[in-house]
Parts: C-alpha cells; structure tokens; sequence
C-alpha cells in the first residue's frame, strides 16, 4: 500500500516536472531581484512578460503542431517578418486593419499550404523544404520594400495590443484564447487525435485509415497561420515593420516546444506546456536584464535551461531502459 | 527523481549565488540588504549590438565617465542582431528595473515608437546616440530626445575629398555597401560620391551587409568582372578587410587601394602596416561619455545641448599612431 502510495507520488511530480521547474524560476528571480532591491513579481511585470513572449508562444504554437506529427518548420520566423512588411504596406496603402489580418492569413495560408504539398505528397524532408521556404519567403519581403522597413501607422494598428482590459493589455487575452483554442482541438477533435497518431506512428495511422498527408499539409499550414498572428502582434506591438524581424524566431519556438516537453520526434507531449515553455524563456530574458547580466552571459543561461529542462523531461525514459 | 530534483535545486541556488555576486560587483560596498543606494542614479545603456567593436568601445567610453561621475551604468543589447523587437523588451524591462536614464543607440531610425512612449510615460529621459531617430517618430512620442552622433554623411564625404586630392581623375572604383535601406548605408556611400566627385568611376557596387565573409566574396566577383579596378571603398572596416584579403589573393595589392570605414582596432593595424589605404575613424567612446555625462544633467533635471557633432576623421599612415594611442584608453 505504502509503496503504491509512493509510486502514484513519483508519476505525479514527472508529469509537473515543467511546472515545478518554471514555479523554481520564478521564485528564484523573485528573491534574487529582491536581494538586489528589484521588484520581478509585480503584476505590471508578469504582464509584461508574457507580452514580450506573447510573439513567440503565439508562432510557437504552429511548431508545436508540426513537431507533433515529427515534422519541423523552420520558415516560421520569415513568415513573422513577411506579415509585418506586406501587412504594414497594406495598411499604408489604405486597407482597413480587418481587412489586413485577414488578408495575411490568407496568404499565409496559402504558403503554409504549398510548404506542406512539398514535405507531405512530395516527401522531400521538411528540414530542407522550410529551409528553403525560409529563405524565400524572407527574400520576397526585402524584396517587397527593397531592403527598406515601414513605419508611421495609425494609432488603431498599436491599440490592437496596447487596448487594455480590466487594465491587462489585450494582447495576453489573445495569447490564452489561441492557446484554449488548440488545446481543445488537440485534445477532442478527431483532427487533434489524428495529429497524435500521424506523430506516433505514421504507418500504422495510415493502415487505419488516416489521411496522412493531408493531415500534414494541414499543419503546416496552420504552423504559417500562427506565425501570421505573430507577426501582426509584434507589427502592433512595435508599430513598425523590419524586413529582417522575426530572424530566429524558428529556433525560439523550437526551443519553446522541446522545454514544453513535445518530443522532436513527434506523437508525445501537450501544445498546452509550449506556452509554460514561452513564458520560461521569457521570464529568463526578463529576469537577466532586470539583474543587468551582461548579454554574453544571458545567452550561456538560455542554452543551460533549454539543455536542461530535457534531460529533465527524458528522465522516465532513462529510467525505463 | 528526487536526485534530479536536488540537482535542479543545487544549480538554482549555485547560479542565483553567481548571479547575486554579479550584481553586487558594481555598487562596490554596498550591503546586499539595503536595496541598492537610493541616492545613486541609475543609466541604462543600450548599444546596437555588443557584437562588434565599435558598440564595445562606445561602452567602455560610457563605463569610464559613468564610473568618474559615481552613477551606475546598465547595459543591455539584444543577443543577436540588432532589431526593435528586442530593444522595446529591454526598455521595458530597464523601466521595472528603475533606471533614470536611458541612452540608446536604435537599431533603426523609426523602430522605437513604441519604447519611446513607454519612457514618456515613466518619465525616463531618454538620449539618443550615433544613429539619430526619426522625426515622426519623435513627433509620435511627443518627446524632445538630444541627439550625439557623428554625421555619417559628411565622415564619408571627407574620404571622398581625399581620394578627390589624391588619385587621378577617373580612378576605377568599387563600392561596398552596408545593409540595402539602412539610412547609414546609405550616407556612407552617398557622401563618398560626393566628396570624391569626378575623381572616382564607379565600375561596381554591391551591399555586402557590413560583413567580412560578404565583403570577401563580393570582391572576388568584381575582380573577376573588373581585372582593371583601382579602388575599393568599403561602408565599414569588416568588408574592407574581406575586400583586401580578396585583392591580395588576386595579387593585386599593388595596384588597387582600399579604404575603410570606423577605425576598428585590427583596420588600425593594417593601416600601420600599410596594407590598408585608410579608414574613417567615428568616435564612439566619445558618443559613450557625452551620452553618460548629459544624462546625468537631464537626471538633475539641468539642461543639455541639443545636438553635437562627435566628428569623424581619415585614418592615413600618417596618423594611425596618434589615433591608435587615443583608442587605446577605450579597449578593455
């Protein structure tokens, strides 16, 4: 009894090993800003937190789904940045803020589509495909203004994220609404349960009558829609567009994925803890400035957490062999 | 589990000592459990980058007068390249740290609206340094912001009426530029045009995006397409030196010159050693000091000049010492 006691006790902390970890910084930031006579848990500072990883989460969900049918997406990032300049030139040019977003979904859409034709009824690696796409889709956007970013926007475009609810800046709403959104399609549409048994075993989903490969072109095309809704965030946010924003925003999002706990290899792991992955990167960047660590060292801390937050996660399967 | 849960306790604890230590270096004797010294004004710093040597020299002009003045100085930059995303976080985040001052460099003359308005309303001074904001976007935030540069423009200018003095009329030349729609790219190379007038024929112009790899490649292709070519100038010193490495490949050191722009350390040494034509020297310590010494002023609630010039200079053979002697105060 007492054993088994022991043992539901030991599969609990695993599966809150993300949260424990994430709580573990927190406080630790919180003391040590205390110590240095720095407030870090304020509400106008969590606030801020999550607005400065609300980029990321938000692109970081499209990974999430990629990786969880074992894919990868590296375009994500030049999409971030092609939304800001092709959006920002459609405002310019008069067409209403709706009108815009919608507009750079579409053709977010339809990039993410033709990236998905490719990796999925083409089978040419993803790794390659989004590399390529990657490139492309960021040349298009220097294209577009020749090099040059665009700025001097209405007030409407930084009131998109700036309007406040309650006192809380829209933009975190946004973040917890698109999160609530994916979880609930994950965990009860058979579309969500389809992405898991594609990301499980590809075969064996086909055998069952799954369709794989639309399945998979259906990811990445909502991996391009996501960082479409990124992209018109860090626009609002920044009420300017660069030609060269979002570069390594991919490698953030992965990174926000692989500490959530969604395995590269796809099939395991929930969307939902991608956003604690977002915030925890966030929070470090935060708390590192707040503490004023030089920049090189920020970035050696950043690696150590991403490191270790997966060794952490592999733990049942290290102890399983 | 629980081992690893120790471990992760272990280096919590290991790295909030390193991290407690660090901050505490600064504020050099103050006790840890006052809270920092009130009395003490806070500037935060944020360069470009802290990627290149230029940005670090400006810093360490900074470090200096903010140690001679007795206020501490926070510098952050972003980790990779220079964008606006990055330095509305670090605004942000220097605002709830409660620095009193902020200089910034931008990592482009309209990305900062946004940051700009966050200071405003924090009531934090704000002083602008080496590439000057845009007007609307002062004008958005409704903030007067000095501003203490170099002009990038008439710094080029003045290589150009060198190579004006010194090399025959018609001299073939190729360009290098910095990043295409950047407004310093752009003087750099404009007033190079102009100052060198009808002394240059440009044959060639590529953007090599300031980088030495770039640059390098940049200058075999036009060597390929121009054996004949004269000289080379370069919007920064990284290219320049990719561009020598190319023209001594070529073995054609003899016969094409190349000019730089910034005066980094090792264009210094090439300078000295002749390999180098010359190099437009900025003056970012100074840019560092001025931004420091103003923003204590603006803290004291006096008033600071609007603009100043920091000046730039040609670095030739014949004043590479002196100049190398007065950066030599600024390397760390």
């Amino acid at each position: 009894m007492n054993n088994m006691i022991n043992r539901l006790k030991k599969i609990d902390i695993k599966s809150i090993t993300l949260y424990i970890g994430a709580v573990l910084i927190l406080v630790a930031f919180t003391i040590i800003c205390k110590i240095n006579g720095k407030d870090f848990l304020t509400t106008s500072n969590i606030q801020n937190i999550i607005a400065q990883s609300s980029v990321i989460a938000v692109v970081a969900i499209g990974t999430s789904l990629v990786i969880l049918t074992g894919g990868i997406d590296l375009s994500v990032g030049s999409i971030v940045g092609f939304v800001g300049i092709f959006g920002g030139m459609l405002i310019k040019n008069g067409i209403s803020l709706p009108l815009t977003i919608l507009i750079c979904i579409a053709v977010s859409a339809i990039i993410g589509l033709m990236t998905g034709y490719i990796v999925s009824y083409g089978k040419v690696p993803a790794f390659i495909v989004t590399l390529g796409t990657m490139q492309i889709i960021r040349g298009v956007t220097k294209v577009l203004t020749s090099g040059k970013p665009v700025a001097g926007f209405p007030d409407a475009l930084s009131e998109l994220t700036a309007f406040e609810i309650f006192g809380i800046p829209i933009i975190i709403f946004y973040v917890f609404v698109l999160y609530a959104l994916i979880m609930f399609t994950l965990k009860k549409t058979k579309f969500g349960r389809r992405i898991y048994a594609i990301g499980g075993n590809a075969n064996a989903a086909k055998l069952s009558g799954i369709k794989v490969n639309k399945i998979e072109m259906l990811t990445y095309m909502l991996a391009a829609i996501f960082s479409a809704l990124g992209g018109i965030l860090l626009l609002s946010r920044l009420s300017y567009a660069d030609p060269n924003a979002g570069s390594g925003y991919e490698m953030d999002a992965i990174a926000a994925v692989v500490i959530g706990g969604i395995g590269l290899s796809g099939g395991k792991g929930k969307a939902g803890n991608t956003l604690v992955g977002a915030l925890i990167l966030g929070m470090l960047k935060c708390g590192l400035q707040i503490l004023n660590v030089p920049v090189y060292y920020q970035t050696i801390i950043i690696g150590v957490v991403i490191i270790l937050a997966v060794y952490m996660d592999k733990a049942k399967e290290r102890k399983a062999e | 589990m629980k081992k690893l849960l120790a471990v992760v306790m272990v280096l919590m604890l290991a790295s909030s000592v390193m991290l407690t230590g660090c901050s505490n270096n600064n504020p050099s004797g103050s006790s840890p459990n006052t809270g920092g010294n009130a009395s003490k004004p806070v500037i935060g710093f944020i360069p470009m980058t802290l990627n290149n040597e230029y940005f670090i020299t400006m810093v360490n002009g900074a470090k200096k007068k903010a140690a001679e003045l007795g206020v501490e100085l926070k510098v952050q930059a972003g980790d990779q390249h220079a964008n606006a995303a990055d330095q509305l976080t670090i605004v942000e985040n220097m605002i709830t740290s409660g620095v009193d001052a902020i200089c910034i460099v931008p990592s482009s003359s309209e990305g900062l609206a946004a940051a700009l308005k966050k200071c405003k309303k924090a009531n934090i001074p704000v002083i602008n340094l080496d590439t000057k904001l845009s007007e609307d976007i002062l004008k958005e935030a409704d903030m007067s912001v000095p501003f203490y540069g170099t002009n990038n423009y008439e710094g080029a200018k003045r290589a150009g009426e060198y190579v004006k003095a010194n090399f025959k009329t018609g001299t073939k030349t190729a360009i290098l530029t910095g990043i295409a729609g950047q407004q310093n790219a752009a003087d750099r190379k404009n007033g190079f045009i102009e100052g060198a007038g009808d002394a240059i024929q440009i044959v060639a112009e590529q953007s090599a995006n300031w980088e030495v790899d770039q640059g390098y490649a940049a200058t075999q292709n036009i060597l390929t397409a121009n054996p004949d070519l004269e000289l080379i100038y370069c919007g920064n010193d990284g290219m320049a030196i990719g561009a020598l490495r190319a023209v001594k490949e070529a073995k054609k050191s003899d016969q094409i010159k190349v000019i730089g722009f910034d005066g980094i350390s090792e264009a210094l040494n090439l300078i000295s050693s002749g390999e180098l034509y010359g190099s437009v020297a900025q003056y970012p310590a100074e840019m560092g000091i001025l931004g420091v010494e103003n923003a204590v002023k603006l803290i004291k609630g006096q008033k600071v000049e609007e603009y100043i010039d920091t000046g730039a200079k040609l670095i030739i053979p014949s004043n590479v010492d002196e100049h190398q002697e007065y950066v030599k105060q600024f390397a760390e």
